[in-house]
């Protein structure tokens, strides 16, 4: 297993993000702080699971790593470069070297646009101006993620919710980026389909050394997908380290809450954890 | 779209739209004479022979004038309307995507421009540039354009943070090529039936500004202006003002109902497809089987394992369901098969798990418990029955009462379950007293009170007096439960109830719905596409596939020893959290199938 400690792709330090709360009409700016001083990295190659509930600030902080955010304090190490300072329209190189994949299948393409101009139009903007070796790219990205020519042309309502996060994940790799940030990216989608794309994920992986920031409330998506873990709450990371010392060993209390409160994939032993959640919440039934 | 034209004010407002449009295209082919043409033997003949609508003070023809005014109309209509889908699209992009203080700037001048009166804003177009019909285009134009920023703006706020926009932001895409290749072409459809409508209406102010001579010079024919002379003349023709007056009011007439028709069929359409998808979902869309294979699936036997089938005399059964079909109407008269002869058992004190992924059909299932089947679907073959009674052919009112007394239900959303404007002490007590028509207003709160402990919420007298808002997503889950236990019922379905919530959320619930179960002794169904849910909470499960049952047994035995392939599949694809073996890195890298 890969460490951080040596070169890592990206470093997250004391990485603070403020939202504005003030009304439209408010004379004195208010700000709400939806993640406190957090650090992580993530090397070459690895893939690191950033776990928290509704609320905790994971998502902020992928969006604050994608540029699309402002960021309050602290740096964000890209490559050796600090990326914190980018305005809102980042260099394309860090475009084409950051990609996203998002929860949503149905809303991750355009409903007007046929399924392939999701990937031609990101090659147009990196300067691919050959509509044929466009179309050509396309196609074979649609293979990589197991999708065959006749996908290239359909519309996003003629494609099932697998189907569509595959095409998500095919423009995201298009360009062959270094960090993919995964936001829920399977949530939205059934238990086999799911499957298939965690395999779909790690397979690019293996094949790319791309690395991946995976946001996600399922513990047990994570212990399948992450080397490292970083588990989020109210916008400060509790506690990380490599994914099987988290969750076999959890170290802090909400961390083994988390843990408690996750579903087991078999009834064996339910009434056990059954008193334990409730002897956890102060003999209080529920 | 077919469909939406066949009704009557469809139908006029097309033919009528038509009709306008082939006259002004057509009005010197029609036209008796030119609108200009003098006849000054007959000046104000009053209707005639050869002037059907008489004419005016320098006898020109009032027929030719309405029918070339048809052309004014028009064009001045189509003019103004692309102004103002030209100023106003662009800026309500701009607001929306931006954000900000260019939204916050923006939407308040919006609301100024709003405040003045269309007609003022026209005035002092026409007073600074003078009148003709480039000058009144653009006076009626801009009346119109803060209407088009604003519908923009408001789609665009919520499109823009739908992942295609925001992966196009990933992906380095500048700001001109997302708003008008990404979001553009989504906002065509409102666009269009906004643009409709506002023909109607330009044609209105067109009328109104020419009416009181502001318009078009006294050369150019417009039915405002024609209305505006013929009220020189009430007393002596009064029937001038009758022909443009019904131009005005049936073009205007047409063309909001046209917008109606075209909003119709947009939607109609969207729904159309949505009854195609789920039958193709349902039938052949995925990955081997076909129609002959699903008919040999139907006719096999499910699974079924352990005692507790329906055979079994027992007075504690609460739900039995016996061969139910449920199959959608097709709009070609034939039916596409939701559920296929179904049949399963809850008793007194159980939970049974329906597990299914999306498109199994198992949310059908519950409607088809509860009598809430959608338009268009219904219950084909087979029984429901409930302590013994039949379910099926009931009355709706019969099926209403069952649901609040026999069965409670407790669906996704919570905050969708509760309204968002009176307090949940309100809504508690409301369906409360529904159940108990004699009941006191403060017996009533009591009991309100009492649901609110029994689910698990604090302090349930200060809860009693909040809204929906002031409580969190397990909290209003807490209540949900709360208004579905109001009548006591024997059977509470759970339709995806924990889905929406935080894991730790979730096991509250779960543990609540469980403790709630030893106390009460109710029947639960819980229906879920999580496997966990299942496991740690349901004593037997049922498991659906495209709208077969393929395996029911007791929940040990099917997680230990699943009977069927799919069920194996499953439990194979969760990834649960204490996994002795993770498959990261050790996973065989199974062919991809198109998922």
């Amino acid at each position: 297993m890969i460490t951080t400690s040596t070169s890592p792709l990206l470093e997250v330090r004391d990485l603070c993000v403020d939202y504005d709360v003030g009304g439209a009409l408010a004379l004195r700016r208010r700000t709400l702080r939806v993640v406190r001083g957090i650090s992580f990295a993530i090397a070459p190659g690895e893939t690191y699971g950033l776990v928290g509930e509704s609320g905790s600030g994971k998502s902020t902080t992928g969006r604050a790593i994608l540029r699309l955010t402002d960021v309050s304090a602290g740096s964000i190490t890209f490559a050796g470069s600090d990326i914190a300072g980018l305005g809102r329209t980042s260099p394309l190189s860090y475009r084409r070297a950051v990609q996203a994949v998002y929860q949503d299948p149905a809303a991750s393409l355009n409903p007007r646009h046929r399924a392939g101009q999701a990937v031609t139009d990101v090659l147009a903007r990196h300067g691919v101006t050959d509509r044929a070796e466009r179309r050509r790219r396309a196609a074979a990205a649609f293979e990589q993620v197991g999708l065959g020519n006749e996908h290239l042309t359909r519309l996003p309502s003629e494609l099932s919710g697998g189907q569509l996060q595959r095409i998500a994940i095919a423009r995201a790799l298009v360009l062959s980026p270094r960090l993919v940030v995964c936001d829920e990216a399977v949530s939205a989608l059934d238990l086999s389909t799911q499957a298939q794309i965690l395999d779909l994920l790690r397979e690019r992986q293996a094949e790319t050394g791309v690395s991946y920031l995976f946001i996600t409330h399922d513990l047990g998506v994570v212990r399948h997908v992450a080397h490292h873990v970083g588990v989020l709450r109210a916008g400060e990371i509790v506690e990380q380290g490599t994914t099987s010392r988290v969750l076999d060993s959890p170290s802090h209390e909400y961390t083994k809450k988390l843990l408690a409160a996750s579903l087991s994939p078999h009834p064996a032993g339910r009434a056990a954890r059954r008193a334990a959640r409730v002897a956890a919440r102060g003999g209080v039934a529920a | 779209m077919r469909t939406a034209f066949r009704q009557p004010s469809a139908l006029f407002a097309v033919v009528v739209v038509a009709v306008v449009v082939i006259v002004a295209v057509a009005a010197p082919l029609i036209a008796p004479y030119a609108p200009e043409a003098k006849d000054f033997t007959a000046p104000l003949s009053g209707p005639t022979s050869a002037h059907p609508l008489g004419t005016d003070d320098l006898g020109r023809d009032l027929l030719s004038q309405l029918i070339h005014s048809a052309r004014t109309a028009l064009l001045v209509a189509v003019g103004s309307v692309v102004v103002a889908m030209l100023i106003g699209v662009p800026l309500g992009l701009v607001l929306g995507y931006k954000g900000g203080w260019y939204d916050r700037i923006g939407s308040r001048g919006l609301d100024i421009a709003d405040a003045l009166p269309g007609l003022m804003i026209g005035f002092v177009v026409i007073a600074i540039l003078g009148q003709g019909m480039a000058v009144l285009i653009l006076a009626v134009g801009l009346v119109f354009c803060m209407n088009f920023a604003r519908l923009t703006r408001a789609i665009t706020l919520t499109e823009r943070n739908k992942g295609y926009v925001e992966s196009a932001r990933v992906s380095g895409l500048t700001a001109p090529r997302i708003l008008f290749s990404q979001l553009l072409p989504n906002l065509a459809a409102p666009l269009v039936v906004q643009a409709a409508v506002f023909l109607g209406s330009a044609i209105k102010v067109e009328a109104a500004l020419s009416f009181l001579g502001l318009g078009l010079g006294e050369e150019q024919p417009s039915w405002g202006g024609m209305l505006g002379f013929a009220t020189q003349h009430t007393a002596d023709h009064p029937e001038m003002a009758v022909a443009p007056g019904i131009a005005i009011c049936v073009t205007v007439l047409a063309f909001s109902l046209l917008g109606d028709a075209i909003n119709d069929s947009l939607s109609g359409s969207r729904r159309l497809r949505r009854t195609k998808l789920l039958g193709r979902v349902l039938l052949d869309d995925d990955t081997s089987r076909t129609r002959d294979d699903q008919a040999t699936t139907a006719d096999e036997t499910p699974v079924t394992r352990a005692a507790g089938t329906a055979e079994e005399p027992s007075g504690d059964l609460v739900l039995a369901l016996r061969n139910v079909d449920i199959v959608a109407d097709r709009p070609d008269g034939g039916t596409v098969p939701l559920i296929q002869n179904v049949s399963l058992t809850v008793r007194r004190g159980e939970i049974l798990g329906l597990l299914g992924e999306s498109g199994s059909g198992k949310s059908m299932l519950a409607k088809a418990i509860l009598g809430l089947l959608p338009a268009g679907v219904r219950l084909a073959g087979g029984s429901i029955t409930l302590n013994g009674s039949e379910l099926a052919g009931r009355t709706p009112a019969q099926l209403a009462a069952l649901r609040g007394t026999g069965m409670g239900v407790v669906f996704q959303n919570p905050q969708a379950n509760l309204s968002p404007v009176h307090t949940v002490g309100r809504q508690l007590i409301d369906v409360v007293r529904a159940h108990d028509a004699t009941i006191s207003k403060e017996a009533a709160r009591t009991r309100a009170f009492e649901l609110l402990d029994l689910v698990g919420v604090d302090d349930p007298e200060r809860r009693l007096d909040q809204y929906p808002y002031q409580f969190s997503g397990g909290m209003a889950q807490r209540v949900a439960i709360a208004v579905a236990l109001v009548g006591e019922p024997d059977l509470l379905i759970l339709d995806e109830a924990t889905s929406a919530l935080d894991v730790t959320t979730q096991a509250q619930v779960l543990d609540l719905v469980l403790d709630l179960r030893d106390r009460l002794g109710m029947a639960v169904v819980n229906i879920t596409h999580d496997l966990g849910v299942a496991a740690e909470t349901c004593d037997r499960v049922a498991v659906l596939l495209r709208g077969d049952l393929v395996e029911t047994g007791e929940v040990h035995a099917v997680f230990d020893h699943p009977g069927h392939e799919y069920t194996a599949r499953l439990i194979a694809a969760y990834p649960g959290v204490d996994d002795e073996s993770p498959r990261l890195g050790t996973h065989d890298q199974r062919k991809v199938e198109h998922a």
